[in-house]
């Protein structure tokens, strides 16, 4: 029912914290229970507070929390979760060896929201749309997620359980998005299609394959904005493992995950119209990432 | 709600407010220090109006809380030209008539002045990627575009008004 | 045209109010605080239609809010825009509503000391509503049986009840339709549809109004007539005009929306009077977006003509969906079907317009108010019609376009003028060639992924509603300005006309500096409100220069004429042998006789002379009305490119023209076409509202994320953008001036249309041109290519009867 929301303020009131580490940051959380809600970049957070979708109670800041941030490259690549978007959009690590997630950072809606917003942020939020999330996924990324006594690491492909929810427990925070080291003869690339370039996505899709001369021996795809979370059509991969990277491998694959996506019709876009620009973006992403594999480091 | 005491630069100058948590940026900028240059045009990040520099980085002050700007240096519109000396960008933007309403020319300026600190002379599709998130309803953008790109060639920062 | 004889006219200085817009000190409505001031906060319907059965505010009365219910305001019912004359108003507003007539109208309102507390105020205030039936389609609407939006409209005195939601009607009859087309040899009927777009202007509504201790107001919001606002809020609240203060503010786009006295105004009066202190009503996003859009059309045309194209007669039949009030439908219905007749030689026209009320967000002007629909079916229709029969349509729409000593009907047929001035066979010509009009495809003949194809439409925006007529006018019409003389030359410019962008009021002061013959930076544009200047009807119907500049000239030629008479004593000779002329160096103008060389003053001498000597203030307070209402020409040839995989549609060049007569402001024109374009291309690709179909709400919410409209980055490169000015002189205009604004858009979405059809040979009757719309037709034109669907429209339509 529509309600006279107020956008020029933060209608909602609550208590505000500003832990200088985890350790008081567990704390925190575990004194207030699910009425706190952690505050990262606050792109979306603020949002969906001035939509009165959310009121927490505590907004538990992690600006002070100075471990979260960082890129460090070592065996595979450890992105803090505080870290921006930007940053991530800029870093030459990134930007080598997995190409899909720095043209995904490229393609968040504004300049602004790249420099306010974080990784953890993008996928704690969980939206289906959410732009990183594909990338990572056909990276093989990993979450480090950390409560007051113990550390996991959950596959992102496990992570996302419906739209803005996640496997995340009562006190645990996610650290770290982890990125396995690509195989020799990576190639990875993103694509989003939206009723602006400064939007959510109608759909995104990123792919990453491995070429060994004229094969694919090794493919990934993942799309957002067609299901409750991002998700992989294992289908279309399976089809492109052992094919020859061929167009018309790439576009037959593309129609699989047309055919086997189950996209909704909402505001945005209806649900033909996802169906059909997915198999677009898809052998588009496909073609460009076969080409990146193949000239050895992706641009 | 209870009040805290945060305290950032804002324009150069040191201050200090008292805020709720729940108060924008934005406000604290417009309602207790009357800067009305930043403006607010929808609230949740679409037009980029409320756009101001937080430690060299662009903001969208209606996202940010205001005690999240604690020790950091925050500079609106109106600290860019240094008394009568207009910061090159501003110039550029009354020379290529790239104002008509002008409600949206303070955020145009803040994004496209974090551009030109990266990137003084910057391609038209640089300058279109890293606009993308500001609205204007009034030029069409290509005057706005070609004062940015014009911004960068020019040599001093150190403006002073013509006397027409 | 730039004349030789103009020396500031033309030029392009920095404008005057520039400097404070690029440092952020310009004020806009929501940036004026006052002392002791409270917030306000509007109780907006979340029903579409219901009665408000009983309102409690004790709760937030118990914070300490004060509440404005329907108990507290005047009962009067007024129209809000009173630009029409009273036999022409249709008045079915109240200051806050008797009953909800769509979602997010104003139920009451509150003010606290803070935002915060009048937002927890709002809160606390129960309403109970008995819902009632929720319109949103015009056939739900016009049906027998539907509960009537509203039972009655105040009109010209009287309680006029409404049958059938049909909100006002209006009819045009030229010549005999029926011996036209049986004249005829082909009959094109087509129907047309534009839909209800948000003007997104980046300035939310905002007003603030502090109580004097006289009783009186002082009055700061979003306008664009500070003096119409003025008279308003007299009437409703029984002030007189010397006690109601309207001050000018900076005004941050309008586009239309500002001309009728914003909903939140009248209301924050009421506040601010039952308070007894200063109030702010501060509109968020999403309450604009509820609150105004777009008139939107469904226009069906059927055009007869001979075999060589010239048109015989024409039946034009718009069905307009109004919303939840008759803002200003009858000039609307009337200058839709003015523009029509205006576009080409008919010579018998049958025109039936008519606006009915639904549940939804009221539809206000909207740059071109009207003129894009008519545009939209016309220039698309016609373009039909010359590719069947075979003809160029810029040659066709050439031959038989209404141009110079035809007749121009600038908003309806009450105020038509015979044209003087006529650039479009330049506008058209150069247009083409900047395009390359010659090599564009021919229609459906492209086979590949992107497909280029490139479109031309053609048209105007009256400038003005001025015409010859001393009485029985449908709309007010004049300008007034005050020029004065300072005691150092300097001059002062009062005039209460808004600029919203365009440089209006800079171009005046131009002129002003132009007629007296001083540079340009000696003229300034004075703050002002509505004690201190005079009467200025609103920037709207593109008059500003051509309207109030005419004004501000007859003002400044009273004050040259004044510098002259004294300037002829002190220098000991005749008046008429002086002339006044920039000295850029001197950086004034100087009196000097061209036979005497040696007599000769500065404009400040003389300003000093007056002074010293106690002889008075030169100044001039000159009323002016137009008695013309010229076409300001535009052309538009669009380039688009259509990603047939995607349906997406690139908008990759345009050239723009237009014939403004003299331009003041090459730069600001400019600005103004391109400004145009960027609204044409959302409006013809992007731009849409819907409302639920049951519960009638607003489906973005009135939340910007889903309400798109173009950035930098769906524009072309500004290199492809073209602009090109014809080189007429409007005898009626100061300095053979037209308008420009609205012409700027109005041929916009006929362009696109055209455009796409020529990149895909597919005809698209409604706008915006979505990417989903696109894939449908292109499907559609596939199975017809593979001979699979025989029972659809034909992609290539045919004339209705041969």
């Amino acid at each position: 029912m529509y309600m006279n929301t107020n956008t020029r303020i933060l209608a909602p009131e609550f208590a505000f914290a500003r832990p200088a580490s985890l350790a008081e940051a567990f704390a925190l959380m575990k004194e207030h229970g699910p009425g706190a809600r952690l505050l990262a970049g606050g792109t979306d957070l603020l949002v969906q507070m001035k939509m009165e979708r959310l009121r927490p109670e505590l907004v538990i800041s992690l600006s002070g929390v100075k471990e979260l941030a960082g890129i460090t490259d070592g065996d595979g690549l450890t992105i803090g979760a505080a870290t921006t978007i930007w940053e991530i959009s800029k870093s030459p690590e990134v930007g080598a060896r997995v190409a899909a997630l720095r043209e995904a950072c490229n393609a968040f809606s504004t300049v602004s929201i790249m420099f306010m917003g974080t990784l953890g942020g993008n996928l704690c939020n969980a939206s289906p749309a959410a732009d990183s999330a594909p990338a990572l996924l056909v990276h093989d990324a990993s979450v480090v997620i950390r409560s007051v006594r113990s550390e996991r690491r959950v596959p992102l492909a496990e992570f996302f359980t419906g739209p803005g929810r996640t496997v995340l427990k009562p006190g645990e925070i996610v650290t770290a998005v982890t990125i396995p080291a690509p195989t020799a003869g990576t190639g990875s690339a993103f694509r989003k299609i939206s009723r602006v370039v400064a939007d959510i996505s109608q759909v995104c899709a990123a792919v990453s394959l491995v070429r060994e001369g004229g094969r694919v021996t090794a493919c990934r795809i993942a799309l957002g904005s067609v299901a409750p979370t991002p998700v992989r059509v294992a289908r279309a991969e399976a089809a492109l493992v052992g094919a020859n990277g061929t167009a018309e491998a790439f576009a037959a694959a593309a129609e699989i995950v047309a055919a086997d996506i189950r996209p909704i019709s909402d505001v945005r876009a209806s649900e033909s119209y996802r169906r059909h620009v997915a198999r677009t973006i898809v052998r588009d992403a496909l073609q460009t990432a076969w080409q990146r594999a193949g000239e050895g480091v992706s641009k | 709600m209870t009040r805290q005491i945060v305290r950032f630069t804002l324009n150069g100058t040191p201050r200090e407010f008292a805020v709720a948590a729940n108060d924008l940026l934005l406000n604290v900028i417009r309602e207790q220090e009357k800067l009305t240059g930043t403006k607010y045009g929808c609230g949740i990040g679409e037009c980029g109006a409320c756009t101001v520099h937080v430690d060299g980085r662009p903001v969208l002050s209606c996202l940010k809380l205001a005690v999240e700007a604690e020790g950091c240096e925050v500079v609106t519109i109106e600290g860019l030209a240094k008394g009568r000396e207009l910061d090159p960008l501003q110039k550029s933007f009354l020379d290529n008539n790239a104002v008509q309403c002008g409600y949206c020319t303070p955020g145009m300026i803040m994004i496209g002045r974090t551009l030109l600190d990266e990137n003084p002379n910057p391609t038209e599709e640089e300058v279109r990627t890293h606009m993308r998130g500001q609205l204007c309803r009034c030029t069409g953008y290509a005057s706005i575009a070609k004062a940015v790109m014009g911004a960068g060639k020019c040599e001093s920062r150190e403006f002073r008004l013509p006397s027409e | 045209m730039l004349s030789t004889e103009l020396k500031s006219v033309g030029d392009g200085s920095w404008r005057k109010d520039g400097l404070a817009k690029v440092t952020g000190s310009e004020k806009y409505a929501p940036d004026v605080s006052v002392d002791r001031m409270w917030h306000g906060r509007v109780l907006r319907s979340p029903h579409a239609h219901a009665k408000i059965v009983s309102v409690d505010t004790s709760a937030a009365e118990a914070l300490g809010a004060v509440c404005l219910t329907y108990d507290d305001v005047p009962k009067m019912r007024y129209n809000e825009r009173i630009v029409s004359t009273p036999p022409c108003l249709y008045r079915d507003r109240t200051v806050v509503a008797d009953k909800a007539r769509h979602v997010g109208e104003a139920v009451l309102a509150v003010a606290a000391p803070t935002e915060e507390l009048a937002e927890r105020a709002l809160r606390a205030i129960k309403v109970e509503y008995a819902p009632m039936q929720v319109i949103t389609t015009m056939e739900q609407a016009l049906k027998d049986g539907a509960d009537p939006i509203h039972d009655t409209v105040h009109l010209d005195g009287k309680d006029v009840p409404i049958r059938n939601n049909v909100a006002v009607q209006r009819t045009i009859d030229v010549g005999d339709v029926e011996k036209g087309f049986a004249e005829a040899e082909l009959v094109f009927e087509r129907t047309f549809r534009t839909s209800r777009i948000y003007h997104a202007q980046m300035e939310p509504k905002t007003v603030t109004c502090r109580p004097e201790i006289d009783g009186g107001i002082t009055v700061w919001c979003s306008t664009q007539s500070i003096h119409n606002t003025r008279i308003l809020l007299g009437q409703i609240y029984g002030l007189p005009l010397n006690k109601v203060n309207v001050v000018k503010v900076a005004l941050g786009g309008a586009f239309g929306s500002s001309i009728q006295m914003n909903s939140v105004t009248p209301i924050c009066v009421g506040l601010a009077l039952k308070a007894g202190r200063p109030v702010k009503i501060a509109s968020t996003r999403e309450e604009d977006m509820h609150d105004h859009v777009r008139y939107p059309s469904q226009i069906t045309l059927k055009l007869g003509v001979r075999k060589d194209g010239t048109l015989v007669a024409g039946e034009m039949r718009a069905e307009i969906d109004i919303g939840a009030h008759n803002i200003q439908a009858y000039p609307f219905l009337g200058g839709l079907g003015g523009f029509w007749a205006s576009l080409y030689k008919l010579p018998n026209m049958k025109y039936l317009g008519r606006a009915i009320y639904s549940n939804k967000t009221p539809s206000c002007a909207m740059q071109g108010f009207g003129a894009p629909q008519a545009h939209f079916a016309v220039e698309c229709l016609m373009d039909e019609i010359a590719h069947h029969l075979g003809l160029d349509p810029v040659e066709y729409k050439l031959r038989h376009y209404v141009g110079l000593g035809g007749t121009f009907w600038g908003q309806g047929p009450a105020s038509k003028c015979i044209i003087r001035s006529d650039g479009v066979p330049e506008l058209l010509h150069t247009g083409a060639e900047k395009i390359g009009w010659e090599k564009r495809p021919k229609p459906g003949s492209q086979t590949g992924r992107m497909r280029r194809g490139i479109g031309m439409a053609r048209g105007f925006h009256t400038s003005g509603v001025g015409h010859a007529k001393a009485s029985g006018a449908e709309m007010i019409d004049y300008s007034g300005a005050i020029v004065k003389l300072n005691e150092d030359g300097t001059i002062d410019l009062i005039q209460s006309l808004m600029d919203h962008g365009g440089g209006t009021n800079h171009a005046i002061a131009k002129i002003v500096a132009d007629e007296i013959g001083v540079p340009g930076h000696m003229v300034g544009i004075s703050p002002c409100d509505t004690r201190t200047s005079l009467y200025d009807v609103t920037t709207h119907a593109t008059r500003g220069v051509y309207a109030g500049g005419a004004a501000a000239l007859k003002a400044a030629k009273s004050v040259k004429a004044q510098i002259l008479h004294w300037a002829a004593r002190v220098l000991d000779v005749l008046p008429e042998s002086l002339v006044i002329e920039p000295d850029q160096e001197l950086g004034q103008g100087v009196v000097y006789c061209p036979n005497l060389a040696e007599r000769r003053m500065t404009v400040g001498d003389v300003a000093r002379y007056l002074h010293i000597n106690s002889l008075g203030t030169i100044s001039a307070a000159e009323s002016m009305r137009q008695v013309n209402c010229p076409p300001a020409y535009v052309s538009y040839f669009v380039e688009v490119e259509v990603d047939t995989e995607t349906g997406q549609i690139h908008t990759r060049r345009a050239a723009l023209g237009s014939d403004c007569g003299t331009v003041v402001n090459p730069a600001l024109a400019s600005g103004q076409l391109v400004g145009g374009l960027s609204k044409g291309q959302g409006y013809a690709l992007i731009e849409d509202n819907h409302w639920d179909p049951v519960t009638g709400e607003l489906a973005s919410k009135g939340f910007w994320v889903d309400g798109k409209t173009p950035s930098m980055t769906e524009s072309p490169l500004a290199d492809d953008i073209m602009t090109h000015f014809a080189h007429t002189h409007e005898p009626t205009g100061p300095f053979g001036a037209k308008g420009l604004g609205e012409a700027a858009k109005n041929p916009a979405i006929a362009a696109f249309a055209n455009a796409v059809h020529n990149a895909l040979g597919i005809r698209f009757y409604e706008v915006p041109i979505t990417p989903e719309k696109v894939l449908a037709a292109l499907a559609v034109q596939d199975a017809q290519a593979r001979d699979t669907s025989p029972s659809r429209e034909p992609a290539a339509p045919a004339p209705v009867a041969e």
